[in-house]
């Protein structure tokens, strides 16, 4: 037996099927967290004839026209795959909105169940809604439910199975609508409304009205204030941050670097008399790799923490509404910004959270610029440099992030200056959630989520490349043992790649670019590889996530100025994202020519950051420039002619083609 | 071949074996990224009404190509 979770964005749809399967879904308190369809099946403790339930989550849909990508999963689904019951969420908070989609569903005579949710918001507003009036009014049952305490969860079962193969009589129908004219499908929405409002009038009775001015418009009057909105934003973004990689992460870190050295430690003691090469395939290959990267654990499953706090309280949509007008100036809008902040956890399914934008431009760019926001996978990146190179300041994290804003509002007018967009204007509309206490109980378990994840990679991906690197950079291409690394089948493939970051961190290091390259697989791996290549692990005070002597003990070990260590993390944190968010963006753009034009952007800005960083900081702190000056100059010189042919081609196509619009 | 050397080998035997089945399940289960949350496990290429797989479908789309 199959049955489907639908109804509007925002109404509670992941949060009961988390809570109806088990499973562990991402939820948030916007519309739109939820852009592909997710299947698990329903505990037993609701099955109470011991019948095996599937249940669908399908994504948030105003109605059955849809009007993004991901709405059209929804109808399509449902209309294609006929589940058995459709379970219809309804926001108790705002009925009226809600049981347009409803009526709609009810249209398709397939046996449904209303769960009437976020009951317990409208206990709190004293708000009633008359739930056997409305059972008859849309003719199927009705069931009081909260998803975030599965109150209702035994009833709605029950009921949803009751209701199978019954036949449903629509409440309202409308035929004979000409969909290829406009006017006459508002006109019929028009009539489905005034139905609707009609049913809402008799069975809800409030005290509260939306039109009367709260707490929360009070609230949102300094929140999203066009000047006190952005900074009160960026010192929100500066707290996270701080919290989890300096004053709470750090200091658990400590600790679980310590755990985790005194196990190396100890294993390194107990297979001392062992083969060199075996003992360090598994000491400092495998468990010191894994080291280097589970001893930034706590710092990311903090940052998750904090993340999921400030979605569940409502401000993240806010945030969207505030940055919404810079965004149009450089032709994106307020909806990119939840793909922005999504892939500040993983970027994966902040790309894909792209595709709830309707206009296809904005949406390919939007994935395209996504993974420039550093996503959790780079904070162990961060955290290792911020470390070893700047005393672990806090300020690296935040200029990381700032400087990925800012590369994104520069990108995106590239975009604009590529494609020829410049003049096409985007409109903006979101659903702002009620503020509301956030849940500790859900935020923690969404860390612990991400924390087990952080686990599994680093336990498999991380490991195995790890090992591999371990291997390659024992022997040669003859399978001897390397008698020097620079030697090794890894320095050999990665020795050519050591040219093209000459100009970013002013040596030739096969072990950086190698490092760079296993980032492609997984960003932590940049960790795990130079932890690996140079057995960085041994010269890491782990109580303090310290480099032993400082920065120039460092330029010692690995040849890295101040200036070039900032320089290579801007490089590995702005160039392309690992292979799974390009994945990711490939089936968001839909298009190889978007796809590789991206890849080639962020390769081109991941370098020209990357060598500016370098150059320029060398400049300050030596006087000099860097290695690599004219090599790296050149290059950025032959990136930027070739924008400016383009922008210019572009340019001419729109005056063309404008030209020919005006002709006609 | 002493005891300590054979003791290596058998673990890391396990250890890469144990990862590579994990890889190779999620992989052949539809997973996208290992490691990443709400990355989504559901996409097993024969569901009509997933975009996942329309995209197949829509990859010659270039109506607004650069």
């Amino acid at each position: 037996m199959r049955i489907a979770l639908a109804g509007n964005p925002n109404s509670g749809k992941t949060t009961m099927f988390n809570a109806l399967t088990g499973s562990s879904e991402k939820v948030g308190n916007w519309a739109g967290v939820t852009v592909e369809k997710k299947e698990s099946t329903v505990k037993k403790l609701y099955c109470k004839n011991g019948e095996t339930i599937t249940a669908v989550d399908l994504p948030g849909a105003y109605s059955m026209s849809p009007f993004t990508s991901e709405e059209s999963v929804t109808r399509d689904y449902i209309k294609n795959e006929t589940p058995d019951v459709i379970i219809n969420i309804v926001d108790a908070t705002n009925l009226s909105r809600s049981l347009f989609f409803t009526t709609q569903l009810l249209e398709l005579g397939i046996p449904m169940v209303i769960a009437l949710n976020k009951a317990d918001l409208n206990k709190k507003k004293d708000t009633k809604i008359d739930v056997a009036l409305l059972e008859k009014k849309m003719g199927c049952p009705v069931i009081n439910t909260v998803s975030t305490s599965a109150d209702g969860f035994s009833e709605l079962i029950t009921a949803v199975i009751d209701q199978i193969e019954k036949d449903q009589t629509p409440p309202y129908t409308e035929n004979n609508v000409d969909l290829s004219d406009i006017e006459a499908v508002k006109a019929a929405d028009r009539k489905r409304f005034e139905f609707v409002n009609a049913v809402v009038k008799e069975v809800e009775t409030r005290k509260v009205y939306t039109r009367e001015r709260n707490i929360h418009d009070k609230i949102d009057n300094v929140l999203t204030n066009k000047w006190v909105g952005i900074p009160f934003f960026a010192l929100v973004m500066f707290l996270v941050f701080q919290i989890s990689q300096v004053w709470v992460g750090t200091p658990i870190a400590d600790l679980l670097g310590e755990l985790l050295g005194l196990f190396q430690e100890w294993v390194g003691g107990l297979l001392e008399g062992a083969n060199p090469l075996l003992y360090a395939l598994l000491v400092d290959g495998i468990i010191g790799g894994l080291i280097a990267v589970m001893g930034f654990l706590p710092l990311v499953m903090v940052m998750y923490f904090l993340i999921a706090l400030l979605e569940d309280c409502g401000y993240m949509a806010r945030v969207a509404v505030v940055l919404d007008p810079i965004f149009k100036k450089v032709g994106l809008s307020g909806k990119s910004v939840i793909p922005f902040v999504i892939t500040v956890g993983c970027a994966v399914p902040g790309v894909m959270a792209s595709r709830t934008i309707k206009n296809e431009r904005e949406r390919r760019a939007t994935a395209m610029l996504a993974p420039f926001m550093p996503c959790g996978a780079k904070i162990p990146v961060i955290s290792l440099f911020a470390g070893i190179f700047f005393n672990n300041a806090g300020w690296v994290s935040t200029v990381t992030y700032l400087a990925g804003i800012v590369l994104i509002f520069l990108c995106a007018l590239l975009i604009n200056g590529i494609t020829g967009n410049s003049a096409k204007k985007s409109y903006f509309i979101i659903e702002i959630p009620e503020y509301k206490k956030p849940s500790f109980k859900g935020a923690f378990k969404s860390m612990c989520g991400r924390g087990w994840e952080y686990i599994v990679k680093a336990a498999t991906i991380i490991l195995l490349c790890n090992t591999a690197v371990q291997i390659m950079q024992s022997f040669t291409w003859s399978f001897t043992v390397a008698e020097n690394a620079n030697e090794s089948i890894l320095a050999t493939i990665a020795g050519p790649f050591a040219y093209v970051l000459l100009p970013v961190v002013g040596i030739l290091s096969w072990q950086l670019a190698a490092a760079a390259i296993t980032g492609f697989i997984a960003k932590e791996n940049v960790v795990g590889t130079i932890a690996v290549c140079y057995g960085i692990t041994k010269f890491i005070n782990m109580d303090e996530l310290v480099l032993e002597g400082g920065a120039s003990d460092v330029a010692a070990i690995m040849g890295l100025t101040q200036a070039a260590a900032l320089a290579y993390l801007m490089f590995n944190l702005f160039s392309p994202p690992c292979f799974a968010a390009i994945g990711a963006m490939r089936a968001e753009m839909k298009s190889a020519k978007w796809l590789w034009g991206g890849i080639a952007l962020q390769l081109g800005v991941g370098f020209t950051v990357g060598f500016a960083v370098y150059q320029i900081g060398t400049l300050i702190s030596a006087g000099t420039l860097g290695a690599g000056f004219l090599p790296g100059i050149i290059a950025v010189a032959v990136m930027a002619a070739i924008i400016t042919v383009m922008c210019i081609t572009a340019t001419k196509r729109v005056k063309a083609e404008r030209a020919h619009k005006k002709a006609k | 071949m002493g005891i300590e050397n054979f003791i290596i080998i058998a673990v890391v035997a396990i250890i890469v074996g144990l990862a590579s089945l994990y890889v190779y399940k999620a992989k052949k289960s539809g997973k996208k990224c290992i490691g990443c949350s709400s990355c989504g496990s559901s996409c097993t290429g024969n569901c009509s009404s997933c975009s996942g797989c329309s995209e197949k479908k829509q990859v010659n789309n270039k109506k607004t190509d650069f």
